[in-house]
């Protein structure tokens, strides 16, 4: 039985985001005027309580039965209408987005007429749409209790001491022999003043004494496949192949130093890296007296433009090191900004001048040149270049990104940045998750970070995976392909193209699609010769409706 | 065992260890001492380096422990007393009465609109009004309203009962009591934030004496929709103008009035209130021209290490200020494209994800200026606007530049009630007063079971906040967990 | 003391580069090139090359005010003033000597005082009042007399000051000493390097002082109660001599109410000298004076007290045109607050200001706190 539609539709102030470049009222009395619309409100801010409590009671008062906002962007702020829908009583996805801010009163701020044009397209669109929404059902699936950490520098062995301790199993997985990561190299971790082979060397303890966690190393990821609560992971430890299920997976791969080829003069013996001075420092023999640090190496140059945050105080911690060994070294660091973020970064820094430590700033545009015994470089108070002594020229350069970070990337289908460091789901909010439900980032992987702030974060990653883990099921909502058995041409073309490798032919021969792995990305539906597969989320009946709104004006 | 934990503090960091928390099936008391959640981020506009609105991507998380049924939220509630161990704590809270019935009152804000008693604006700095029956923010989460007791007329003893009257739900309620009872917790997390120092102690920037010179927290109100100038970029002395001049209008017919009036009677000399607005109807020309060359802003200077870096003050450096100075200069110029803005710094520390490059794009894109060098003092100029001497750096000059505004970079500075509270529950402060942890296990406190987050444990951005919030719930359940 | 050893002693080498010094510096502002900041760096650097000679002989360390306005603004707390003092004392060494000013006639005064020539000092105060042989209070008397002759044709009168500050103490019923033996208290020997003759000048002074019995020393030049409080005991060990300024006995007659005062009708200011209040932190005394005195009228100016202004020379040395810039926009400083008396409470900062006023056309009068006090005492 056909019921009859109703629409209301609900245009958000959004403080003056939206109303300083929009006539809201304008926008009110045109949205009357569409087919199906009943109602239409306008809010100071529609995802305030206020707001969708307003939508809670239109939807009463009128007997709606479709939903239409227009405000922000559906990434931040659907899920809240979505919900107000449902407690409303009417199915979430019967709700309609349309993003009036960000692709009108943003983008379009010097010219008001034009885009008070697009939030009328755009809110007919929508409207027009939702006349085809349909309503959808989540899935649930089981949960295996389990994660797979990947890399075991501090941070990964971080996180898989958390879980464990939350009472869940880890698979721990380490392409080097040894477990410890970058930190097997370093003399000692600032500011605690503890070597970096006393703190690893705990944490490798509790690993092996731990039952719940499982550890490989010389161990290589090859294959995942699956989803949130529910990955299969194949990987190999020497010649030996494993399979295994998991719910959770840390990405905790780590970074590395950036080798200086042709930088400065680095040779290795008297020009040398930070990473080569840790072991001078282990052994206790710096051989150098007059030493001088240059700080930006190969960062934030424009090749590789981003700082990367922890050298800075890596120079710092080894010259007050070196101190400790050569008493009346003489030390100079060459540097841009100094990044002593904080309190104990500052404090440190403070610490260094103390000891006798001299910094000397210098500009992108005049760097220090290294020659033979000595460097070079402008010194402004003195108005003129100087001439340093240098038995020792130590080169602090950045974190870069491991060279398997772009297949472990291709392997997780989870995305990487321009400098090939992953990307979190969320900048600001959501720091150590994915965008992909399930998988989670923390330490140099995500980006370069110190001791402290890789341990917090691989704990932070704990916490999130244990979200996960700690429920017997997760949900998925109906926002995925389906194959209609009956027109499916067995053409294989789904199969072929999904990035998520999610299509497979079942023993019917036909495409299936298993709604708990679709990323809801739609590519199939646009590839699928046969049209048989259908996105009940974006069908083709509510794109040409919507098409057919934008041209009918 | 108690599997409860009590988060204290509802800024970001506090937000994201509840639900943290709460997503793993704890149940989680979260404690604000203010009407509502939301702490600094939600008065932020915006924030780097992604521009994304703060209360917008804050907004859902708000709601989100509200509706949560793991969580139990109580704001406007302090902490008076913490006793027992890691595992079972008990903790008395005081929740102070906020006159109104949170279960009953809907938030239409007919009360306010009604309230005749107008005082600062704490969430605007005190840069706007609000009325003696308010709500914090809008976005505010409870979305209640709540009666300043010190304020409203009901409570000085004055006749009033207007909001009682007015409101439908009926939940005003001047009788409410404060109420003291007990929680048992397993695990305690504190969020307790910082506070934003106060630069009038550095007399030569002169802050509260020049009316230009303003913190970086009243800015982005200043930015801010929902702010005092409802996000019309605007300096403070214009805005001054412009409540004098609509005070003067007001008088002015006020006097026009009683002049109509003393005609009509004629028993009555009207020459002293002519004379009166002959004076006004001179006045209000003068403060129209002032007003109006105020109301463009062509320029501002972004004043950092305000009492950061600085061992007279604060030895530790604000984590934020460079990036928060950087987004500011940014955001104010897509308000006005003409606008330039110089920062005035020492370091450029931009080290984060991204940090770096959104200088860059604010230098070629925004046309930002950056100054190496720190302020040495903030005059008033020749032309009455507020003056930054500073050195250059790199050019080596000495020069007196006058700007239309000057936003100060204040420092981070730990919570008021740090002290208390690190009394009562006995963890350690280090020596700049925030929580004390040990750099290899970076939520813990001294005390065991009591763990931290945040800008309580030093200066650090939102990521790193949200990261260690997390870090600090899975901490707390692993105690939990193991006793 | 090496150069190497004073960056030690005095953390200059804390700087941040942040340039809040030169930027404050009231020299900087009219003397391109003069940075504070980058003279630290070059000595810093020098020093670790072992070129300190090289940097020795350059005359921008006499440049500085050693107004101390740096000091109080440095975040990293630098004690930029002993490092001056200290580079000064090696350049001196070095043969790198100061400018000085009125072709040195002060400075050749200070030298021949400590020959051993009998001085009369105080003819004056026999005149002026009652003074006695022996006794607890000294009145450090200091340069005035030979400031009177030098500068009388200014309008300025120090030594009328100081018969003014004997009158006042004689009321109080204080007859202090006043010796012809009192020499130089050295401050200007101190600030140009020369240690040597500040010693000298310093050991002298205490040891009369002490021969005649004193145990509090009277000051009412700022200079030389500084110089007394804090640089004698550097080189003079159980002095066993209280410094005590004129102002702080002043103010505590003032608050125990044992005098009246007439009604002075003036709009007045008041100028920090930098040695009085940035160095021995006396802010209040003077301000609390002039508030007792009736009928007038008392404002500041717009950088007083921690952030006064030096008043643009020191130790007789320098005076250029730089100088005159920094009086100038103090003086412009003191009348845009509508004041029609700059109050100065330093003899030299007196002088300065009568100089520079000379040869200016403003509605303002430079006046000495003393005397100000004195005219409202009816004396």
């Amino acid at each position: 039985m056909e019921t009859e539609l109703r629409t209301g539709v609900f245009i958000c102030h959004c403080g003056i985001n939206i109303s300083g470049v929009l006539d809201i009222e304008d926008l009110c009395e045109y949205a009357r005027t569409l087919p199906g619309v009943v109602t239409v409100q306008a809010n100071l801010f529609t995802c305030a309580e206020t707001g969708t409590s307003e939508i809670k009671a239109a939807v009463k008062e009128h007997d709606l039965n479709r939903v239409v906002v227009a405000a922000c962007t559906p990434r931040t702020h659907e899920p809240i209408f979505r919900a107000s829908c449902q407690e409303a009583g009417i199915n979430p996805y019967f709700f309609e987005m349309v993003n009036i801010r960000e692709h009108c009163s943003w983008v379009h701020r010097h010219d008001k007429e034009g885009a008070q044009a697009k939030a009328r397209d755009l809110i007919r669109m929508g409207v027009a749409k939702a006349l085809f929404l349909e309503p959808l059902e989540t899935f649930r699936s089981k949960v295996e209790p389990k994660a797979l950490v990947i890399g075991a520098g501090i941070a990964g062995m971080t996180s898989a001491l958390a879980i464990a301790n939350q009472g869940f199993e880890v698979i721990l997985l380490e392409k080097e022999v040894e477990m410890g990561g970058l930190l097997r190299h370093l003399h000692k971790v600032a500011p605690s003043d503890m070597t970096a082979a006393e703190l690893i060397g705990e944490k490798i303890a509790a690993i092996e004494k731990d039952k719940r966690i499982q550890c490989f190393t010389s161990a290589a990821l090859e294959e995942v496949t699956g989803y949130v609560g529910n990955y299969a992971v194949r990987f190999s430890c020497g010649d030996e192949s494993y399979s295994d299920k998991v719910g959770v997976i840390i990405v905790a791969t780590g970074g590395a130093s950036l080798k200086p080829v042709d930088l400065y003069n680095y040779d290795g013996e008297h020009v040398i890296t930070q990473s080569e001075l840790e072991i001078k420092l282990k052994d206790g023999n710096i051989g150098a007296k007059s030493i001088v640090m240059v700080q930006c190496v190969g960062a934030r140059i424009p090749e590789r433009n981003y700082c990367s945050r922890i050298c800075c105080m890596v120079g710092i911690k080894n010259s007050l090191h070196i101190k400790e060994i050569v008493k009346d070294a003489k030390i100079f660091v060459l540097f841009r900004d100094i990044q002593a973020y904080g309190v104990e970064n500052e404090a440190l820094f403070f610490k260094a001048k103390e000891a006798g430590v001299r910094f000397i700033r210098y500009s992108l545009e005049s760097p220090p040149v290294v020659e033979d015994g000595k460097v070079k470089i402008y010194h402004a108070g003195m108005g003129k270049e100087i001439s340093l002594p240098a038995d020792l020229v130590v080169l602090s350069t950045p974190i870069v990104a491991h060279d398997d970070a772009e297949s472990i990337s291709r392997i997780l289908k989870v995305p990487i940045d321009e400098h090939k460091f992953f990307l979190e789901a969320h900048a600001k909010l959501s720091p150590l998750d994915f965008a992909t439900s399930g998988i989670y980032l923390c330490g140099n992987a995500h980006y370069p970070a110190t001791v402290r702030e890789a341990t917090y974060q691989a704990l932070g990653a704990a916490s999130r995976a244990s979200i996960v883990l700690s429920h017997d099921t997760v949900e998925r909502v109906g926002t995925v392909a389906a194959v209609k058995e009956e027109l499916c041409s067995s053409c294989f073309a789904c199969v072929k193209v999904c990035p998520y490798q999610v299509p497979h032919m079942n023993e019917r021969g036909k495409a299936e699609i298993e709604p708990m792995q679709c990323q809801g990305c739609g590519i199939c539906v646009a590839e699928c010769p046969a049209e048989a597969i259908k996105f009940a989320y974006v069908s083709d009946e509510q794109i040409t409706a919507a098409c057919e709104a934008l041209y009918a004006a | 065992m108690n599997k409860e934990v009590l988060v204290i503090g509802g800024g970001i960091a506090g937000i994201q260890a509840c639900l943290d928390l709460a997503d793993q099936g704890m149940t989680v008391y979260l404690v604000e001492r203010l009407p509502s959640i939301g702490g600094k981020m939600a008065q932020l506009d915006k924030t780097f380096p992604t521009n994304d609105c703060s209360i917008c991507i804050m907004g859902p998380k708000l709601f989100e422990v509200e509706r949560h049924p793991n969580t139990q939220l109580l704001t406007y509630t302090e902490v008076e007393e913490v006793s027992g161990e890691a595992g079972n704590f008990t903790v008395k809270v005081r929740k102070k009465p906020r006159y109104v019935e949170e279960d009953k009152c809907t938030a239409c804000g007919l009360c306010a609109d009604k309230c005749p008693v107008a005082v600062p604006d704490q969430f605007n700095m005190g840069m706007s009004t609000r009325k003696a029956i308010y709500k914090y923010f809008p976005q505010g989460i409870p979305s209640v309203y709540t009666i300043d007791d010190s304020a409203c007329r009901i409570f000085k003893g004055k006749k009033c009962n207007i909001c009682a009257k007015i409101c439908e739900a009926k939940a005003v309620n001047y009788e409410q009591k404060e109420t003291v009872f007990e929680l048992n917790v397993g695990a305690i997390i504190v969020a307790t934030g910082f506070e934003v120092f106060d630069p009038s102690d550095i007399k030569p920037y002169g802050y509260r004496t020049i009316p230009d010179v303003i913190t970086a927290m009243e800015f982005e109100r200043l930015l801010n929709a929902s702010g005092p100038t409802g996000g019309h970029l605007e300096r403070p002395s214009s805005l001054k103008i412009k409540a004098e001049i609509r005070q003067l209008e007001k008088q002015i017919k006020k006097a026009k009035t009683r002049l109509k009036s003393l005609e009509k009677k004629s028993e009555e000399s009207g020459d002293e209130t002519r004379k009166a607005l002959e004076e006004m109807n001179e006045r209000l020309p003068v403060l129209q021209a002032k007003g109006a060359s105020l109301e463009e802003l062509r320029d501002i200077a972004f004043v950092q290490c305000v009492g950061s870096r600085d061992l007279r003050y604060n030895a530790h450096c604000c984590s934020y200020g460079c990036m928060h100075s950087v987004k500011e200069a940014v955001v104010a110029t897509e308000h006005g494209s003409e606008l330039q803005s110089t920062i005035f710094l020492t370091d450029m520390r931009a080290y984060g994800k991204g940090f770096h490059q959104y200088c860059l794009r604010g230098a070629s894109e925004y046309g930002i200026q950056f100054v190496r060098g720190r302020v040495a003092e903030i005059g008033v100029g020749d032309d009455g606007r507020p003056a930054v001497w500073c050195e250059d750096m790199d050019t080596r000059k000495v020069e007196e530049r006058p700007f239309d505004l000057v936003v100060l970079a204040t420092a981070c500075v730990p919570s008021k009630g740090i002290e208390n509270l690190s009394s009562m529950i006995g963890f350690d402060l280090d020596e700049n007063g925030f929580v004390k942890t040990d750099p290899n296990k970076p939520a813990n406190t001294s005390v065991k079971g009591i763990f931290v987050c945040g800008c309580a444990e030093g200066p650090m951005d939102i990521p790193s906040s949200v990261s260690m919030a997390s870090a600090a719930a899975s901490m707390a359940v692993q105690t939990v967990k193991a006793l | 003391m090496s150069i190497q050893d004073l960056i030690e002693k005095t953390k200059v080498s804390f700087c941040q580069d942040c340039g809040v010094c030169t930027g404050s510096c009231p020299v900087s502002r009219v003397l391109p090139g003069f940075s504070p900041q980058q003279m630290v760096a070059k000595y810093v650097l020098s020093s670790d090359l072992g070129m300190e000679d090289e940097v020795l002989g350059e005359q921008d360390v006499w440049s500085c005010l050693t107004c101390a306005l740096c000091l109080q603004r440095c975040p990293s707390k630098v004690e930029y003033l002993e490092f001056v003092r200290g580079v000064r004392e090696e350049a001196f060494r070095a043969g790198n000597k100061i400018t000085h000013a009125h072709d040195g006639i002060l400075q050749t005064i200070t030298q021949m005082q400590t020959s051993g020539l009998p001085q009369n000092r105080t003819a004056w105060a026999r005149e002026a009042g009652t003074i006695k042989e022996e006794g607890e209070y000294y009145l450090f008397v200091g340069c005035v007399p030979y400031f009177d002759v030098l500068f009388k044709d200014m309008g300025v009168s120090p030594l009328g000051s100081a018969s003014d500050m004997l009158k006042i103490l004689n009321k109080f019923g204080i007859e202090p000493v006043v010796s012809d033996e009192e020499r130089c208290c050295g401050h200007d020997m101190l600030w140009s390097g020369n240690v040597d003759l500040f010693k000298e000048l310093a050991l002298h002074n205490v040891e009369l002082i002490k021969r005649l019995g004193c145990k509090k020393v009277i000051f009412g030049c700022p200079e030389g109660y500084l110089t007394f409080k804090e640089y004698y005991p550097l080189y003079c060990t159980d002095m066993g001599l209280d410094a005590v300024h004129f102002y702080d006995l002043v103010y505590d007659q003032i608050q125990e109410g044992t005098f009246q005062l007439s009604p002075l009708e003036q709009k007045v200011t008041y100028h920090d000298p930098c040695r009085l209040g940035r160095m021995a932190g006396m802010y209040d005394s003077p301000r609390e004076i002039i508030a007792s005195i009736p009928g007038i009228k008392f404002v500041e100016m717009e950088r007083n007290r921690e952030e006064a202004v030096c008043c643009g020379i020191s130790c007789w040395a320098n005076c250029s045109s730089y100088s005159k810039q920094i009086q100038m926009d103090r003086i412009k400083e003191a009348e845009a607050t509508g004041a029609d008396t700059l109050i100065t409470a330093c003899p030299k900062c007196n002088i300065h200001f009568s100089c520079a006023l000379s040869s200016a056309e403003m509605g303002l009068e430079v006046k000495d706190l003393t005397q100000l006090m004195a005219s409202a005492m009816g004396i």
